[in-house]
């Protein structure tokens, strides 16, 4: 009996969500951040729900496994927009962004009232390979240490620290796809000294980014500047959600996706840069490092190469633009920081633009050349840019590396897969 | 004389630890909810279901962990917020266990929970929560010793290590007013001892939740429950320390001490939700090369207004 | 001795309990396979020594013991983990070496300490009543030297800081992160202080030490 009124008191809880995101499933996220009675949580220990939202690709179905397994039971599935596996028994689906929340609360509240029975392992329990003991304390080697138990490679110092001599152990490990902190799909194999990136070599690229239709017709057809910029604003806004939230500042951060969800000309972004000045941000960050040189920030175009000083925006070269006065921002340092403040700045410039557009009637004049919010688009989108990483992260401590990977767009773009503009 | 001695003091500490774990889960989400966190639900029965639900949900496996170290972990950090909450004095009569030595026994609480927090990221055999322990006693020295500093110098114009005669010096002149620089130091440090806002560098977000990151059901319960709790003792540390613990006009002595007590967590909280967090190498720099210095002076200062008094 | 005779049961209980956990611990640091659990193994029999030091009423002698060994067994902790990014389970260790030594010395140290204890004569000295232990203890260490230990107390501080300056990345030949490097013994030329080999390795990133 008390175990069925400590249920029901249970299940008046935050349903507490796990995301795992496939291609275009970001939607799903910005959504449930902001709705009472979810929250989202960064390991799938911390959860009873898991949200598969967007279209996996198959090279990721088992590191999808790997993480299914590893939330506590009871815990419950469902998929978003996303084929379920056909094996598994007693699986969700939805489509409809409107009904998900509501789906997500009611599978917690109904694992907890013992109404839905918990989706069970898929994978055997067991090591992923065997133990290799050698030596009396089953050390694995000869001597005092060495081996490989299970099947992992031993944390043994390999090479000279690239900080300050001090050389620590090194621990190699793969992280991604579905790790919060890396772009949607992204993995990497990583080897750290203490906390600091020693080795990175992206090993699975992140999804394309969906782009906004809006970008799209501007191809074909001369379009409302002002429709354009404030798709900009609220692509950017939306980087700038994930970052704030990495970062520590979960408030700022929802205020920047409401300001997503909000978004016309009339926007101001003033309460929000005031707030994030005075929190420090700027300051106290892990800010620091993540410079792209030149070259690399031509690679990658876009608010990156514009932050590393490069002047490249193909809204110069549009009339339309023009009239508007429109030149475009640069900072100079081309770091994590720079790129945060160019930004910023560029939020700032798109929502003026967009207010001096709308009061003009103003539209695109050409078509061959758009300045996307991921970067120039010429005779192709923008292409994945994660290559960049491997050179960019050694040397960088972990909050420094995480911050950098979440200021770069490095992720191409894409058209959006019948999602109804914003 | 055991009902005296150790069933109420007992019965005290417990209590306390249970109601300050709680308020600082409801002011934390005060101030969430203040700062743009989506509002929905009972704010004062959001802690205790999700309680609840942590108590219904399984305790999850590692591969190959140290299982004793792993479970015992977040308990004996509670015992050791337990054990800081033992020594707070709330009046001159009423404290749980008046040791003489109660400052360094604080002092070693400090210590001791370095080795717990290691313990917890340690044991669990995984990636992230071993970052999160190494990253915090990387940074845990430089907190013990700033707060070392800082109490000493509390300790001076009373004359003694107990807490009680700490109060008690403060008769005439808080020591927030006698020693400026001691109530922010020892603030910052229990930010960083409890991992709160911008000092949660160990169970952090860029580290999915660091320590605690493979932990669920019960034990994370009690972890966050000991995280709370340790909060909690420090504000009553800090209370005692620098805001003259039970001394106050009007009102009787414990409702004093809780008054304060709410005063130093509501800007603890604050802190924590208003501030990003820092990064960890700006961390290690801020403790050694400013505050630790600060801490210095704060005792320097300390024995010179001793003397002069 | 009058006073000493007149503690409860209670007391002998937690003396044979904490004896106990100490010996036990003590005995497992030599048997774990792994050097974390080894040193907070370490700590435990450390800790239980302390608590009897509570019992026997030298509180600050306990409680800085808590202290001390906490911060010196996290010291030696963070040192392994430093060098060995070594969770637990990943890779035991064989924690004992030259046992054959080892043995005979700790033989010999029970010997001597067990005969001390049984056949030493202890001074009867019954101390007065309202003696304030943590300032005579304090008078009995330091007494005319307090200035002196306080001043060398501050100084092996200074000079520990001194040394985390000198090991930060920030060195005296610009950040490490940039190539800090020496300058050379002649203007223009190779970095002092360079072997041939680390040049051959090219900056000795792939390097091996075995």
């Amino acid at each position: 009996m008390a175990v069925n009124w400590l249920r029901k008191f249970a299940s008046r809880s935050a349903a507490t969500v796990f995301p795992v995101l496939g291609r275009q499933g970001e939607a799903a996220l910005h959504r449930l951040a902001l709705t009472p009675g979810i929250e989202l949580v960064d390991s799938p220990r911390h959860a009873s729900v898991l949200l598969v939202a967007g279209e996996i690709p198959a090279d990721r179905f088992e590191p999808l496994r790997r993480v299914h397994d590893q939330l506590p039971h009871p815990f419950a599935v469902l998929w978003f927009r996303s084929e379920p596996w056909p094996h598994l028994e007693d699986v969700t689906r939805i489509d409809a962004l409107d009904a998900l929340p509501e789906a997500l609360i009611a599978a917690h509240r109904e694992l907890l009232l013992g109404r839905r029975d918990s989706a069970s392992r898929i994978l055997p329990d067991e090591p992923p390979n065997p133990w290799e003991g050698l030596g009396d304390f089953g050390q694995g080697g000869e001597g005092m240490m060495g081996g490989v138990p299970y099947g992992r490679p031993m944390a043994m110092n390999m090479m000279d620290d690239v900080r300050d001599g001090l050389t620590l152990d090194s621990l190699s490990f793969r992280l991604g796809p579905f790790y919060p902190g890396l772009p949607p799909g992204m993995a990497a194999e990583i080897t750290l000294q203490g906390d600091l990136v020693q080795m990175w070599s992206t090993q699975l690229a992140p999804y394309p980014r969906a782009l906004d239709p809006v970008f799209f017709a501007a191809r074909e057809r001369p379009v409302p500047i002002a429709e354009l910029e404030l798709a900009r604003a609220h692509h950017h806004l939306r980087r700038l959600f994930s970052a704030l939230r990495l970062a520590g500042l979960e408030g700022a951060s929802l205020s920047a996706l409401r300001l997503a969800r909000e978004l016309s000309p009339g926007s101001r972004l003033d309460g929000l840069r005031r707030r994030l000045v005075r929190s420090g941000f700027f300051r106290l960050s892990s800010l620091a490092g993540g410079a792209l040189e030149a070259e690399q920030a031509r690679q990658l175009g876009g608010p990156a190469a514009r932050a590393a000083g490069l002047d490249d925006d193909l809204r110069s070269q549009d009339d339309g633009y023009r009239r508007l006065g429109f030149a475009p921002v640069t900072q100079s340092a081309g770091d994590t920081r720079a790129r945060w403040q160019q930004l910023l700045a560029e939020i700032e410039q798109s929502l003026q633009l967009a207010r001096r557009a709308e009061r003009d009637k103003a539209c695109t004049e050409r078509m061959d050349s758009i300045e996307t919010p991921r970067g120039p688009w010429l005779e192709q989108l923008p292409q994945d840019g994660s290559s960049l990483l491997d050179e960019l992260m050694p040397g960088l401590e972990w909050g420094d590396a995480l911050a950098t990977v979440a200021s770069l767009d490095v992720a191409a773009a894409e058209r959006s897969l019948g999602e109804a503009p914003a | 004389m055991i009902v005296d001695q150790l069933i109420l003091p007992l019965l005290m500490v417990l209590v306390t630890l249970s109601v300050g774990a709680y308020i600082v889960a409801v002011l934390d989400r005060l101030m969430a909810g203040a700062f743009g966190a989506p509002r929905g639900g009972n704010v004062w029965l959001a802690p205790l279901t999700r309680g609840a639900w942590l108590l219904t949900q399984h305790a999850n496996a590692t591969e190959a962990p140290d299982w004793r170290a792993w479970r015992l972990a977040p308990a004996l950090y509670l015992a050791l917020a337990a054990i800081g909450l033992a020594v707070m004095p709330w009046s001159a009569s009423l404290v749980a266990t008046d040791l003489v030595t109660s400052v360094v026994l604080w002092g070693s609480v400090e210590a001791l929970a370095t080795v717990v927090i290691f313990l917890h990221g340690w044991s669990a055999n995984a990636l992230l929560t071993l970052i999160g322990g190494y990253r915090y006693v990387a940074l845990g020295l430089s907190y013990i010793l700033i707060s070392m500093f800082v109490l000493i110098g509390v300790a001076l114009p009373a004359e003694s290590l107990q807490f009680t005669q700490v109060v008690a010096s403060q008769e005439g002149l808080w020591n927030v007013l006698r020693q400026p620089l001691g109530l922010p130091l020892f603030l910052i440090v229990g930010l960083g001892m409890t991992f709160w806002g911008p000092l949660d560098l160990a169970d952090s977000t860029d580290l999915a939740g660091g320590t605690a990151s493979e932990v669920s059901g019960p034990p994370r319960l009690v972890w966050d429950i000991a995280r709370a709790a340790m909060l909690v003792a420090f504000s009553g540390v800090a209370t005692t320390a620098f805001l003259g613990g039970w001394l106050g006009p009007w009102l009787p002595g414990p409702l004093w001490v809780i008054v304060k007590m709410l005063a130093v967590l509501s800007v603890l909280l604050l802190l924590g939700r208003w501030l990003p967090r820092l990064a960890p190498e700006r961390c290690v720099t801020l403790m050694w090369v400013v505050l630790l210095p600060l801490s210095f002076l704060a005792l320097v200062w300390a024995g010179a207004v001793a003397l002069w008094e | 001795m009058t006073e000493s005779m007149n503690h409860g049961i209670g007391v002998d209980i937690a003396f044979v309990l904490l004896a106990a956990l100490a010996v036990i611990s003590g005995w497992r640091v030599f048997r774990t396979d792994s050097m974390v659990r080894a040193s907070f193994f370490l700590l435990v029999s450390f800790i239980a020594v302390g608590a009897i030091m509570i019992l026997l009423a030298a509180e600050y002698l306990g409680v800085a013991m808590f202290f001390m060994m906490a911060v010196e067994m996290t010291v030696m902790a963070l040192f392994m983990v430093m060098f060995m990014m070594n969770p637990a389970g990943l890779n035991p260790m064989n924690m004992v070496h030259q046992e054959r030594i080892a043995i005979g010395a700790g033989i010999a140290g029970f010997v001597v300490l067990g005969a001390m204890a049984l056949f030493a004569a202890f001074p009867e000295r019954p101390l007065p009543t309202g003696l304030d232990p943590v300032r005579s203890l304090g008078l009995e260490m330091l007494g005319d030297s307090m200035l002196i230990f306080e001043s060398a107390g501050i100084v092996l501080l200074a000079t520990m800081i001194g040394v985390v300056v000198l090991s930060s990345h920030r060195g005296r030949y610009g950040a490490a992160a940039e190539g800090s490097m020496p300058p050379g013994l002649a203007p223009g030329g190779d970095p002092a202080g360079k072997s041939e080999e680390d040049e051959e390795a090219g900056g000795g990133h792939e390097h091996h030490h075995h």
